[in-house]
C-alpha cells in the first residue's frame, strides 16, 4: 500500500543515516546510551549514522519510552512531520512494548498502540524495528539500525501466541 | 528524644502520634497547620515534601503528610493533617514554606484536596484528563483510561512542528522565558511529560514489595539506583529489617559508582553547552569506563537490579574489587586531566562566572538540595546529616562554595567526582565479611517511614505506608523536583544567551531541556531557540 519505494530509499541513505531521537516520556536510560552510542567508545557517526535536531531532516526515528498520555500529541505530531519513508526504532522495553508501566492510567502501552494511534491520525509508518533491553545497550540499538537497512539478517523469528483465559 | 527536638516538637503543639530513631509523627490540627510549618522553618528545619494519602478505609479521613527535615539533629517531623472525606480542603502552607508549591499542587492533582489560600492550576496530569478524577484515591484502577476531554487552551504551542523534543539525552520538558529585550523576565515549567503514574503502580495488584525496587530503579535511568534503595531503606526501617552490613556496603559502593557516571554525564553535557565538544567527548569517553564497571559488578551497565529488600543479589568477590580498584585510579586519573583542562580554559570561567546565581536566602527559602544548594553555601548533604548505609564509616568532604553561580555548580559536581572516588577506594578497603542477604523477614501493615539518599542531583526523599503485601501508599520526591523552581530565581533578569547554561546547571534529572519558548512581551511574538545544539 506504501507508495514508496522502500528498498530504494534504502538504498540510498545506506551510508549516511539521519536519526532523530523521540522521548516519549522515558527514563532516560535509553536515551543516555543513545548518547553514549555517539560518543567516543562506540561513535556511531564513523558509520555515517548523525542525530539531527528534527524530524524533518530524519531518515529514522529513535522512539524510546511508553508514549505517556501528555505527550502523544506531540510524539504523534513529530512523526507526522518526518518525510517518507517513515523508519522508526522502537527502542527498549518500552519502546517496543510499553515496559513496566504498559497497562497504567497514564501511558498508552507500547509500540503496537502508538501504530492504531498514527494510523487514525492518517500517518503511515514504513517500516518498525523493535530493540528491546532495559535499558537497550549501544551495541543493540547500532545492531537495530544495521537490521533496519538490511546490512545484516534476522537472527530471531516471529512467533505469534495468546494466553489461555484464565 | 534529644532536648533541642522536644523543644520543637513541644512548641509546636498537636499530638505526638509516633516518635521513632529519626523520624516524629505529630498530628496537627487544619487551622494550626500554618504555624506550626512557619515555626518549623524558623528552627531550621528544611521542607522535605508533603504526602498526600487515601486513608479513608483506616481512619475515614483523608490525609497529608508534611515532612520536615531538621538537618542538624538528623531527625525528620512529619506533621500529618486529616482532611474530611466530605469536605475535602484543607490550607495551604505555600506563604510560609514556598517549597511546599509542588507537592500541593500534585496533591490536587492526584487526590482531589483543595488547598485555601493559594493560586491553584494543574500541574501533574494531562492536559486532556477529565476534571474530577483523582488516580490516586483508592476506587480509581491503576489502569483506568478516562476519555479525553478537548480543552480550548490545548497545545497553546501550536505552529511548532518538533514540540519539546531535543536529540540529546533528553526528556520532553520544556520552560517557556518571558524576555524583554534580551533580559529574561518571568519563566513559566511546563512539564511532567513523563508522568508515568508509578506510585499508583505499586499500589496496585500488578505488584508487591519485592517487586516495587524494580519499579522505582526505572523511575530513572540516570539515578535509578538511588531510588531502589531508598525506596528498600524506607520499608526496611518500617518494618524493622536488619540488612547485613556487607550488603550495605555493597550498596554504597554502586550508589558511589552511579555518582560517578552521572557527574560525569553532567559535566560533559555542561562543557557541550559551553562550546566545549572535546570536553564533552573526553568526560563521556572516562565515563565509558564507569559504564563497564558497573556492568562488570552488577550485570548491567544501567538499572543494576541488584537491590532487594534486606540484601543485595550479587556480591562482590576479589576479581570485582580489585576490577573496582582499577577502573577508578584510571578515571580519576584521566578525569583530573579533563578538569585541569576544563577549568582552564579562560571562556568557560568567564561563561560560568556571576550567571545564574541563586543566593543563599532563596535557596534556603526554595530547600534546594544537593550541589545546587552547595554551591549556594547551603551545608546539606544526606550522607552527612542522615548517614545510612555506610556513610557514617568513611570520611570525606563536602564540596561548598557560597557565590551560587554556574561556576560553583560546575566546581562542586568536579570536587565531587574525586570524593566519590575516595568514597569508593574506603568502602572497598573497609568491606566485611558475611552474608549480603536475609531472608526472612515480616512486614507488618500499617507502618510508616521516611527514608532519604544522597542522589546525585541530591536528596531524594522516600516516604512508605506498608501495606497488605505491598505499600499502602509510597511517595517519591526525587531531587530535581525541589531544585526546578529555584530556576525562576536563577533566570530572573538575566540575559537570555545564559538561559540554556543556568537550566542545565541544576542538572535536571529529566535533561530535557532542548527548546525554550522565548515570549517578547512587548509584542507578544514567540520563537524558539535551541538550548543544546543538535547533531
Amino acid at each position: 500500500m506504501s507508495s514508496v519505494n522502500i528498498a530504494r530509499a534504502l538504498k540510498a541513505i545506506k551510508r549516511s543515516i539521519w536519526v532523530y531521537h523521540l522521548n516519549s516520556g522515558s527514563c532516560n536510560a535509553c536515551d543516555i546510551e543513545i548518547l553514549d552510542a555517539l560518543t567516543p567508545y562506540f561513535d556511531v557517526e564513523r558509520f555515517g549514522i548523525k542525530l539531527v535536531g528534527s524530524p524533518r531532516h530524519a531518515d529514522l526515528i529513535l522512539l524510546t519510552g511508553p508514549v505517556t498520555r501528555e505527550s502523544l500529541p506531540k510524539v504523534v505530531r513529530a512523526i507526522k512531520a518526518m518525510p517518507r519513508p517513515r523508519l522508526i526504532l522502537a527502542l527498549g522495553s518500552c519502546g517496543v512494548g510499553g515496559g513496566i508501566w504498559w497497562d497504567t492510567y497514564s501511558t498508552i502501552g507500547g509500540f503496537k498502540k502508538l501504530e492504531d494511534i498514527l494510523r487514525e491520525n492518517g500517518v503511515e509508518v514504513d517500516r518498525v524495528v523493535y530493540v528491546p533491553g532495559c535499558p537497550v545497550r549501544p551495541e543493540a540499538i547500532i545492531y537495530g539500525i544495521l537490521l533496519l537497512l538490511g546490512v545484516v539478517e534476522q537472527k530471531v523469528k516471529k512467533v505469534e501466541v495468546v494466553a489461555s483465559e484464565s | 528524644m534529644k532536648d533541642e527536638v522536644r523543644t520543637i516538637v513541644e512548641k509546636i503543639g498537636g499530638v505526638v502520634e509516633e516518635v521513632k530513631k529519626s523520624e516524629i509523627y505529630v498530628r496537627i490540627p487544619q487551622q494550626t497547620v500554618r504555624t506550626a510549618a512557619r515555626l518549623l522553618y524558623d528552627s531550621e528545619a528544611y521542607f522535605k515534601t508533603c504526602v498526600g494519602v487515601d486513608e479513608r478505609e483506616v481512619n475515614g479521613f483523608y490525609t497529608i503528610y508534611h515532612i520536615f527535615g531538621l538537618d542538624s539533629q538528623g531527625v525528620d517531623i512529619v506533621l500529618k493533617v486529616l482532611v474530611p472525606e466530605e469536605d475535602p480542603q484543607t490550607s495551604s502552607i505555600v506563604s510560609e514554606v514556598p517549597a511546599a508549591d509542588w507537592c500541593e499542587l500534585e496533591i490536587q492533582d492526584l487526590l482531589g484536596i483543595k488547598f485555601g489560600g493559594r493560586l491553584t492550576k494543574r500541574l501533574v496530569l494531562p492536559e486532556d484528563w477529565p476534571d474530577g478524577v483523582y488516580p490516586l484515591r483508592k476506587e480509581f484502577r491503576y489502569d483506568e483510561k478516562p476519555s479525553r476531554v478537548i480543552r480550548e487552551e490545548l497545545h497553546e504551542e501550536a505552529g511548532i512542528p518538533v514540540g519539546p523534543y531535543h536529540p540529546a539525552l533528553h526528556e520532553p520538558e520544556y520552560f517557556e522565558l518571558y524576555v524583554e529585550g534580551e533580559k529574561v523576565v518571568d519563566v513559566a515549567y511546563r512539564g511532567f511529560h513523563v508522568h508515568r503514574g508509578i506510585e499508583k503502580l505499586a499500589e496496585s495488584p500488578r505488584f508487591t514489595y519485592k517487586q516495587v525496587p524494580f519499579l522505582a530503579e526505572r523511575i530513572c535511568g540516570i539515578c535509578g539506583f538511588v531510588h531502589s534503595t531508598c525506596y528498600i531503606m524506607a520499608v526496611e526501617k518500617a518494618a524493622d529489617i536488619e540488612t547485613p552490613e556487607r550488603a550495605e556496603f555493597i550498596r554504597s559502593i554502586v550508589l558511589e559508582v552511579e555518582r560517578l557516571h552521572s557527574h560525569l554525564l553532567w559535566i560533559g553535557v555542561a562543557a557541550h553547552l559551553l562550546g566545549y565538544d572535546a570536553g564533552f567527548m573526553h568526560a563521556w569517553r572516562i565515563r565509558e569506563h564507569v559504564m563497564v564497571l558497573a556492568e562488570y559488578l552488577t550485570g548491567s551497565r544501567k538499572t543494576y537490579g541488584i537491590n532487594v529488600i534486606g540484601g543485595v543479589r550479587k556480591d562482590l568477590n576479589v576479581d570485582k574489587i580489585d576490577k573496582t580498584m582499577k577502573t577508578i585510579a584510571q578515571v580519576r586519573e584521566e578525569f583530573k586531566k579533563l578538569a585541569d583542562a576544563l577549568l582552564s580554559i579562560p571562556q568557560i570561567k568567564s561563561r560560568a562566572v556571576g550567571t545564574g546565581v541563586l543566593t543563599k536566602s532563596e535557596a534556603r527559602a526554595l530547600s534546594v538540595v544537593g550541589p545546587v544548594a552547595r554551591a549556594s553555601g547551603l551545608y546539606r548533604d544526606v550522607r552527612k546529616d542522615y548517614p545510612y548505609l555506610a556513610y557514617g564509616r568513611v570520611s570525606f568532604r563536602v564540596p561548598l562554595y557560597t557565590e551560587g553561580d554556574n561556576l560553583a555548580r560546575l566546581l562542586v559536581r568536579v570536587e565531587e567526582v574525586f570524593e566519590s572516588i575516595e568514597i569508593v577506594k574506603q568502602l572497598v578497603d573497609l568491606l566485611p565479611g558475611g552474608s549480603v542477604v536475609v531472608e526472612e523477614y515480616d512486614i507488618p501493615p500499617g507502618r510508616k517511614a521516611v527514608a532519604a539518599i544522597e542522589a546525585p542531583r541530591g536528596e531524594d526523599v522516600h516516604f512508605v505506608i506498608t501495606g497488605l503485601g505491598r505499600p499502602y501508599r509510597w511517595r517519591v520526591r526525587a531531587p530535581t523536583y525541589q531544585n526546578i523552581p529555584a530556576l525562576r530565581a536563577m533566570l530572573r533578569g538575566t540575559p537570555l544567551a545564559d538561559a540554556p547554561l543556568t537550566i542545565a546547571s541544576i542538572d535536571p534529572c529529566f535533561s530535557c531541556t532542548d527548546r525554550v519558548l522565548v515570549v517578547d512581551i512587548e509584542t507578544g511574538r514567540k520563537s524558539f531557540i535551541k538550548l543544546v545544539r543538535g547533531g
